[in-house]
């Protein structure tokens, strides 16, 4: 059973903007190559992206970052990551316009054709890529050493395959250059790797979007310790949620739960059970030491000590 | 077979930073002969090794564990080691991502550095699991590091069917090597915390393996075979022999079709150009990337012509299956022939049937 609104040759949206108009990449002049692209849409968070991008580069065939209205600089750093790297070829940068509605209330109040939605935003990004298989990846999201040659590998190895692939992810919070804090108490595992065809786009769920799925897939899961987010806690963490309410409504929301009481603990001094304090050697960044360093040589298994888990069996 | 590991004599071998040396390839590439030398200037292979045998009378330099664990995994995901399927490394690539599999390599590994600081890991199935070993380098603080072993493939595939007696004909062993090497290529390109990759042309090798295994030590910056001992060097001269290269046919000899003839020409002429100095460049890649879709569109098309040939094999693997139930299920009786049965007196079948506690409807 084919996925009704990925079907068709690509979406239109109410607004009529007809430059922002979808068509599906399969539909594209010369369709699908072999490979991977990761896709992250951001909005100020240049702070991160010299950690995020490289490995990224290395383990896709490409890149896409779209920026959604960022003041900080975002697209020019990315730029210049990408150049430092040598890897300006594998990485290109889009740019939405328009004001994309908020994770929670404000995102369910929109119409999924408006280009103002979160789906049709999504959308979009992912009509430009041109390889069989996607990542989507978030802006905050560092790949450790085992996480990039793990999703190298994946990346050239998936091929066809309806395969949806599950990535575990810590949260990382930082304090300073040296000092971070790594929650381990959250069993946190979702799907970013997905094919590229019409079974696979994007549409709307009560907080956020959903990517669809065909009825039969194949779905595996990465190892924990792979993959850390950035949390700088100088920094908005919650800036793109309509407010704290917004993500106490469901089971959903346990991620984002669990990141309001580690960040407001540690604003308030106290270290949440769970949560690691790392600190770095004189001259290593502590986000370079936890993905390069810590996280690679944690004894295995690689233990998430997460009291919810079980009660809610949730998959990990 | 390899000896107890030497020290690196002059050295101090607790200030030799842990490496890991892999040598892929296809089978029959030479793979033996490279990680027998380099285990002879002083690597460790990890024991027991496999014991030589005709096909390889020099023996293997292939760990016993590898080389079953390997097995194991193959059997599991229905992959060959000759095997022409592209999908088939995500069949094997899933089973490198498992938590599982890489503890249990990294738990192997580990003990093994209290032996040697650098390690050699030798098998022909290797190339189907590299990722797996690369994560079990890094979860032991160890560098990666990749030799991939390379040998015209009309000789290649000659050496196969001479010594496995394989009866798959040129075309699936050439198809299955181009398979192989072009996604070896793939899978040892630089990585984060890897030490470098060479391509060694088993004829250089043979020809002069002094100047090549000194290259592959700089390269790879492998202490062990830069400080080698003078009875290493002597050792490895008694075990050279140039007259290993035993196969020597070209690809025209093989008749392949035309478009995999082409596509293995290509990929052999291609993969020369890496054993060179300054050879392995990001052009180098994308020609691979070209390469690569280049076999796999033509194996998807074969794969659609011969359709009907799967679905028939799919089938008939059905119905003996069915058949082999039905058979399990058959008395001891019913599998007799009928004139055997038939030959034994009536009464001593009653005994029998008596004697095992079971009688007949239709008899008192």
């Amino acid at each position: 059973m084919t996925i009704p609104i990925g079907s068709g040759h690509g979406l239109t949206n109410l607004e009529g903007h007809t430059d922002f108009d979808i068509v599906w990449p399969w539909n594209q002049p010369g369709g699908l190559s072999r490979g991977s692209t990761a896709v992250l849409r951001v909005k100020n968070e240049a702070p991160g992206l010299r950690f995020v991008l490289p490995p990224l580069l290395r383990a896709c065939d490409h890149v896409l970052l779209v920026d959604n209205g960022s003041d900080d600089g975002t697209g020019e750093e990315a730029l210049r990551v990408a150049a430092e790297h040598g890897l300006s070829d594998r990485f290109t940068l889009k740019e939405y316009p328009f004001q994309v509605a908020r994770a929670g209330a404000e995102h369910l109040s929109v119409n999924e054709r408006s280009v103002h939605s979160l789906a049709y935003f999504y959308n979009w990004c992912f009509s430009h890529v041109r390889t069989r298989y996607s990542w989507k990846w978030d802006g905050d999201m560092v790949l450790t050493t085992e996480g990039e040659v793990s999703m190298s590998d994946l990346s050239w190895q998936v091929g066809m395959a309806e395969a949806v692939i599950r990535f575990p992810r810590h949260g990382l919070y930082i304090e300073s250059d040296r000092k971070a804090y790594l929650d381990l108490g959250l069993r946190n595992i979702e799907e970013w790797g997905f094919p590229m065809s019409p079974d696979y786009v994007y549409t709307k769920a009560p907080e956020w979007e959903i990517r669809t799925t065909p009825d039969r897939i194949e779905m595996f899961a990465l190892p924990q310790g792979l993959c850390v987010e950035l949390k700088w806690l100088d920094g908005d963490e919650f800036a793109h949620w309509t407010n704290p309410e917004s993500f106490a409504t469901s089971i959903r929301n346990r991620r984002k739960r669990r990141e309001w009481l580690v960040w407001n603990a540690l604003h308030d001094g106290e270290v949440p059970e769970g949560v690691v304090e790392i600190e770095s050697p004189e001259g290593v960044h502590v986000v370079d030491h936890v993905t390069h360093t810590w996280l690679p040589r944690a004894p295995r298994p690689f233990v998430v000590d997460d009291p919810d888990h079980a009660k809610l069996h949730l998959r990990a | 077979m390899t000896e107890q590991p030497r020290a690196i004599d002059e050295m101090n071998p607790d200030g030799v930073p842990r490496k890991v040396l892999f040598v892929a390839g296809a089978g029959r590439s030479g793979t033996s002969t490279l990680a027998g030398i380099v285990s002879k200037l002083g690597m460790h292979v990890p024991l027991p090794e496999v014991p030589p045998d005709d096909s390889n009378p020099r023996g293997f330099s292939e760990p016993q564990w590898v080389v079953d664990v390997h097995d194991e995994w193959l059997a599991e995901a229905l992959v060959q080691v000759s095997d022409s399927r592209p999908n088939a490394w995500f069949d094997t690539g899933r089973i490198c991502s498992r938590e599982p599999a890489r503890i249990r390599v990294s738990e192997w590994l580990e003990p093994h550095f209290a032996e040697h600081p650098e390690l050699v890991i030798k098998d022909p199935r290797l190339s189907w699991f590299l990722g797996l070993w690369r994560v079990a380098a890094i979860r032991t603080g160890a560098t990666p590091v990749f030799a991939t072993m390379l040998r015209p493939p009309a000789e290649v595939v000659g050496s196969k069917q001479k010594y496995y007696a394989n009866k798959l004909g040129s075309s699936h062993l050439a198809a299955s090597w181009v398979n192989m090497l072009l996604h070896t290529e793939r899978a040892t390109r630089p990585a984060e915390g890897d030490g470098g990759r060479v391509f060694v042309r088993y004829e250089d090798l043979l020809t002069d393996w002094v100047k090549t295994t000194t290259a592959l030590g700089h390269a790879l910056d492998l202490q062990t075979i830069i400080h080698t001992r003078s009875d290493q060097i002597r050792e490895v001269h008694r075990f050279i022999d140039p007259n290993l290269r035993r196969v020597t046919s070209t690809l025209d000899d093989l008749g392949l079709p035309k478009r995999l003839h082409d596509l293995t020409g290509q990929t052999w002429e291609e993969l020369n150009k890496l054993a060179d100095e300054g050879g392995d460049t990001t052009q180098a890649h994308a020609t691979f990337d070209q390469l690569r879709q280049e076999y796999v569109d033509l194996y998807e098309e074969a794969e659609a012509i011969s359709r009907s040939t799967a679905e028939h094999a799919r089938h008939q693997a059905r119905r003996r299956a069915r058949a082999e139930a039905a058979e399990g299920q058959r008395s001891l009786a019913d599998r007799v022939p009928h004139d055997v049965r038939a030959a034994i007196p009536p009464s001593v079948r009653r005994g029998m049937r008596k004697a095992l506690g079971r009688s007949r409807d239709d008899q008192p």
